[in-house]
């Protein structure tokens, strides 16, 4: 008895010391999507990137990264002419890591009903984001006040109020 | 361009040069860093090095009140972030002031002036109220003014540094240059070399520690610290800055002034009502910048909190004081001794002790007179 427990501790130790060396920061996006994902910097790196402008407090950032639409077209959310119907009750609930939320319909990230997006970005001014801002965050450049273009974030989950 | 002159070792090579400048009309060097937007500075009321060096002369002249024992440095020592120490100031002539002084460090951002006022914008009309106000004295020059532009029109020091300040000016030893000076001076008093700048901003990743990162976090996380939402932005609080052609000027939805529940709001100290006469501006103050925090101590509007420590336990319980104005910002925190001690460690990084020595900003008569 004594024994397994030593190596329960032992594993558990083991677990989190490769937990926190090893962790890749991700984005999961999950909920009502055909295909799952987890995004990290390597794998936005290979998907279309682009750039939006946020200015805080007289500063202009920068930031590089993908729009979500690009993101949820290859989760299998409805895009384009399948955004109709009952598919149009469906939004984005983003997570931050400090359990902040913040939502956006599906209809105002898809360009056939709206102007502008929301990107989600892994650089500020050609640099990897840290600190406060999280590796990921999200950034709004349509939005007048910066509520919604979270920082830290970590989960992108579809919802759909009619399925 | 900036001119360190120090009295009575002055260079007339410096002037020389710098009147040459002041010709070319070349742009004043805030030193700010890159992507930094610049201070509004009064069209009326330009920058230049020798106006600042002037303000700086006359900041620190005793003789700008009426006992001859106080200047604006009294209550704004450079040390304590051009704060002094006390829970509430003290004038020349003995009158404790209702509120503590304010920081002048980046000044030049400030939306605002003074505790709670909602109009005072301008630090040349600012700068007259502590030299003219009577509740309370600070200064007590009211009615004196006359006696103390005799005495700098007639100091040599003060003949050579007045025209080059206002260059083709006729009428030199006024009031309004005086406070123009003095306002120059103090809009050039700016600090972003704190560690916490380093870290932030110029890549050092180092340059503070981990629980001083981990402070950050807790900070600006609307779910942990939520000091953001009335710290936020570069500067810790609100900030007025020059606009360039086409850009949006920002919008602060939760205006510059809040009731944070500290404190009893008794008269004088009751905020921005005691401008307005609006019960609901009763108990708001106004946001004061967080750089240099930790040297900016006992705190809040009336110096009724000693220590970091407790400031962070006030917020913690949503406010000390139950109040009618009290901002929904403040509500209680779930915040683990850890976060407390991570929160601490950040604020601490936002000192700037080169800001606290600089010589540009130090008080040019100690070396002599």
């Amino acid at each position: 008895m004594r024994r397994w427990l030593i190596i329960a501790i032992l594993g558990a130790t083991l677990s989190s010391i490769a937990l926190a060396q090893g962790v890749v920061p991700s984005v999961e996006v999950t909920g009502a999507v055909k295909q799952p994902l987890t995004l990290t910097a390597e794998s936005l790196a290979k998907l279309p990137r682009a750039t939006a402008k946020l200015t805080s407090h007289g500063i202009e950032t920068i930031y590089e990264g993908v729009w979500l639409t690009e993101i949820l077209r290859r989760a299998g959310v409805p895009q384009g002419e399948q955004l109709r119907g009952r598919a149009l009750a469906s939004y984005i609930l983003a997570h931050a890591q400090d359990g902040y939320q913040v939502v956006f319909s599906l209809a105002e990230l898809d360009p056939s009903f709206a102007a502008g997006g929301v990107l989600l970005a892994d650089t500020a001014n050609g640099k990897p984001l840290f600190g406060e801002q999280g590796r990921f965050r999200l950034v709004a450049p349509n939005d007048k006040p910066g509520a919604r273009s979270m920082r830290m974030l970590t989960k992108l989950e579809v919802v759909s109020l009619r399925n | 361009m900036r001119v360190i002159h120090r009295h009575p070792g002055f260079s007339y090579a410096a002037v020389g040069l710098l009147a040459v400048t002041l010709l070319q009309g070349a742009d004043f060097d805030w030193g700010l860093p890159p992507g930094f937007p610049r201070p509004q500075v009064p069209a009326d009321n330009p920058m230049s090095g020798a106006k600042v060096e002037l303000g700086r002369y006359l900041f620190y002249d005793k003789r700008l009140s009426v006992n001859g024992e106080s200047s604006c440095g009294t209550c704004h020592r450079q040390e304590l972030a051009f704060t002094d120490g006390k829970p509430r100031s003290v004038g020349t002539t003995g009158e404790t002031h209702p509120r503590r002084s304010m920081s002048l460090i980046n000044v030049a951002y400030a939306t605002y002036l003074t505790w709670a006022n909602g109009t005072l914008t301008s630090l040349e009309e600012q700068a007259l109220v502590p030299m003219l106000g009577t509740k309370p004295v600070e200064l007590g020059m009211l009615g004196h003014e006359q006696e103390f532009l005799d005495k700098v029109a007639a100091d040599p020091l003060y003949r050579r540094l007045f025209p080059l300040a206002f260059p083709g000016e006729h009428d030199l030893y006024t009031l309004k240059n005086v406070t123009r000076a003095i306002a120059a001076f103090e809009r050039s008093i700016i600090s972003l070399r704190s560690p916490y700048d380093r870290y932030r901003w110029h890549g050092q990743m180092d340059a503070i520690t981990d629980s001083a990162k981990r402070g950050e976090i807790v900070f600006a996380s609307s779910e942990l610290g939520r000091c953001f939402r009335c710290h936020g932005g570069w500067n810790f609080g609100p900030v007025r800055y020059e606009q360039t052609p086409g850009q949006r000027r920002e919008q602060f939805a939760n205006g510059d002034f809040f009731n944070t529940g500290a404190t009893v709001y008794a008269e004088p100290n009751r905020g921005l009502f005691e401008q307005t006469g609006r019960d609901t501006d009763i108990g708001k103050f106004r946001v004061p910048s967080l750089r240099n925090i930790a040297v900016i101590r006992p705190y809040m509007h009336d110096g009724s909190i000693p220590t970091l420590e407790a400031v962070i336990d006030h917020y913690a319980a949503g406010g000390r004081f139950a109040h009618l104005n009290k901002s929904d910002i403040i509500r209680p925190l779930t915040l683990s001794a850890r976060d407390r001690q991570d929160l601490i460690a950040f604020l601490n990084s936002l000192t700037d002790k080169e800001a606290l020595t600089d010589p540009r900003w130090s008080n040019p008569w100690d070396s002599g007179r």
